[in-house]
């Protein structure tokens, strides 16, 4: 839909891999040990950000942004460009985390249904649908609530509820494949059925689904974020932007300045990653045509 | 049309139970003992085992699994979703109570949506890349990337706190400036959507031959699109499948965001203290309405274009 406008492509990599970085490298740019000391102990450089993400400093609590806290503190004294920086370890990995499972589980369970075709393929189809019935984020904050809080769980859940879509792109693919020249070759030789798979039709079958890896990305981060919010996934005290919402909201009067750090970059990730979707879907569609 | 409407209602039903299957079994396959969850909320210390063993035999815990799914279905087929581990009140009725808040809310998300997203889509078809158009897309892509409770919170900050024109908790029962600012966290994101959607279609449409044989023969602009919106009916149709589910994340979402007391936050809630028959049965009641939004959507587009349905492509979700 956006084709005509042109997505620019290299912007919204740019953005991604920016906010990627950050998030990579947050231990370094945000913490209070210096980055070199001398022997006794004196700080010779210290990190851009000085404070620990998790530092409670009661006596700071909810300054406005200034020279000591670029961002301000919240309602603990935590420093909120550090928990900013932090956060985005949290929805970079979850989304990244839950997009490869998704993509993992979906092209395979659609490789699966598109060769075996009949039985398969329909009960394949019918978990989809029903899998898809129930909202991600309903779906995951139900399970959640019976689980450890873990960050791990909580991706690997939103990667089991955002399969379908690189499930439906794969079956379809694989079912044209299905009776291709070289596929039919391959079974002709007596090709086991795995080696038909992997070797024959997934190579085939995948770059479609790969290049909406981006939109798998950007849903992954928005249910991360949601359930972060409502207080489920990764467990206090590390940071998540979704987390910090949540407690902005509960001083939105008296700190105001701590809404905009972590709702902007989850606007920034998550743009950026459907512009890049965008960008790639539209080059797919040029090369096809 | 009846054959297809039949078969598409027998598939609906079939997805549901499957719904209700995979939420009933999920929960159950979660680690944590809901009895030993759920007697502990109740108070701080941890519950004797007789208590967590009078749980049990209270909400029929102690029977098998398959007997407890059996027992449960039957009753939810029934409407019956069985008693609160909370309070003990029946889950039927304290959805009763928060529904209405939540169903109110949507409908006027939606209709705020409808009344903005067809003029804008269709303008913007008119002229595509138009000023119009690039400055619509722009704002339309920026907020259909914005999380339901991004803008909420936004909306907050900027009406609530800097302007203090709406109420920092959201009522029904302080009239319209306590409903506000929900509806319109709600609506601005289903008008993101909508209006792409109705760009595209209309688009399509006016780019048809068909059109293009009628502008020839003298047909007015209003006419033409009034006929491009007959014609994509059937395709729009087909976005209730996206929006209602996009709606029921964004109500759990919006209605903990502004405190608003809704079926969303009975959900939230009902996480939060361990209640699994408010939890399944709140599911199912989500799962329930995305699958009949998406019958009616696909019988709506049957209904509008034949051709869609004859050559096969509502049978499941594209």
């Amino acid at each position: 839909m956006t084709a005509e406008r042109g997505p620019s492509a290299a912007g919204a990599a740019a953005g991604l891999i920016a906010i990627v970085l950050a998030a990579l490298l947050a231990p370094l740019l945000a913490r209070s040990r210096p980055w070199f000391e001398t022997a006794r102990g004196e700080a010779v450089l210290s990190a851009p950000v000085p404070w620990d993400p998790d530092a409670i400093d009661l006596d700071q609590r909810l300054r406005p942004p200034g020279s000591r806290h670029w961002l301000g503190t919240d309602e603990l004294g935590r420093d909120v460009l550090s928990r900013l920086l932090h956060g985005g370890r949290v929805s970079v990995g979850a989304g990244a985390l839950a997009c490869a499972v998704a993509l993992l589980a979906g092209s395979l369970l659609g490789a699966v249904a598109g060769l075996a075709g009949g039985r398969t393929d329909r009960g394949v189809l019918f978990v989809l649908e029903v899998v898809q019935s129930v909202p991600a984020l309903v779906l995951v904050a139900a399970l959640a609530a019976f689980l450890p809080p873990s960050f791990f769980l909580a991706a690997l859940l939103i990667g089991l509820t955002a399969w379908t879509d690189s499930a439906r792109i794969v079956r379809a693919e694989a079912r044209r494949f299905r009776s291709a020249p070289f596929v039919e070759a391959a079974r002709a030789a007596g090709a086991p059925r795995a080696r038909l798979l992997f070797r024959h039709v997934l190579p085939h079958a995948l770059p479609p689904a790969l290049a909406t890896a981006p939109y798998v990305l950007g849903a992954a981060v928005l249910t991360e974020a949601g359930l972060s919010f409502l207080g489920l996934g990764t467990p206090p005290p590390a940071a998540s932007w979704g987390r910090s919402l949540a407690d902005a909201r509960d001083v939105v009067t008296t700190a105001p300045w701590c809404v905009l750090p972590p709702a902007v970059a989850l606007v920034l990730l998550v743009l950026s990653a459907r512009r890049l979707g965008d960008a790639l879907a539209e080059r797919s569609r040029i090369r096809s045509s | 049309m009846l054959a297809y409407a039949l078969r598409r209602l027998l598939s609906a039903l079939a997805t549901l139970f499957g719904v209700l299957t995979l939420v009933f079994f999920l929960l159950a396959a979660a680690p944590g003992d809901p009895a030993v969850l759920a007697a502990r909320s109740s108070g701080t210390r941890p519950a004797s085992p007789e208590a967590v063993a009078a749980f049990r035999r209270l909400h029929g815990l102690d029977r098998p699994l398959p007997v407890q799914f059996a027992t449960w279905a039957a009753r939810a087929v029934r409407l019956d979703l069985g008693r609160s581990f909370q309070d003990g009140r029946e889950v039927r009725e304290r959805l009763a109570a928060a529904l209405p808040a939540t169903v109110y809310l949507n409908g006027c998300a939606l209709l705020l949506a409808l009344l903005a997203a067809v003029p804008c889509g269709v303008s913007a078809a008119r002229r595509p890349g138009g000023r119009f158009d690039r400055v619509t897309g722009a704002v339309f892509d920026l907020l259909f990337a914005t999380p339901s409770f991004v803008l909420g919170l936004l909306l907050l900050l900027v009406f609530s706190v800097k302007l203090r024109v709406t109420p920092l908790f959201s009522d029904p029962a302080l009239g319209p400036l306590g409903i506000a600012l929900p509806v319109a966290t709600l609506g601005l994101g289903a008008v993101a959507l909508l209006s792409r959607f109705v760009r595209a279609c209309v688009r399509t449409a006016l780019e048809d031959p068909a059109a293009l044989a009628a502008r020839a023969r003298g047909e007015s602009g209003r006419a033409s699109v009034r006929r491009a919106l007959r014609r994509s009916a059937g395709a729009l149709s087909a976005l209730a499948a996206v929006l209602v589910p996009s709606l029921v994340t964004g109500s759990v979402l919006v209605e903990r965001l502004f405190s608003w007391p809704g079926a969303g936050r009975l959900l939230a809630d009902g996480v939060f203290a361990r209640d699994v028959p408010v939890v399944l049965g709140l599911t199912l009641v989500a799962g329930g309405v995305v699958v009949v939004a998406s019958v009616a959507g696909d019988l709506a587009s049957a209904w509008f274009d034949p051709r869609l349905r004859d050559a096969g492509l509502l049978e499941g979700r594209p």
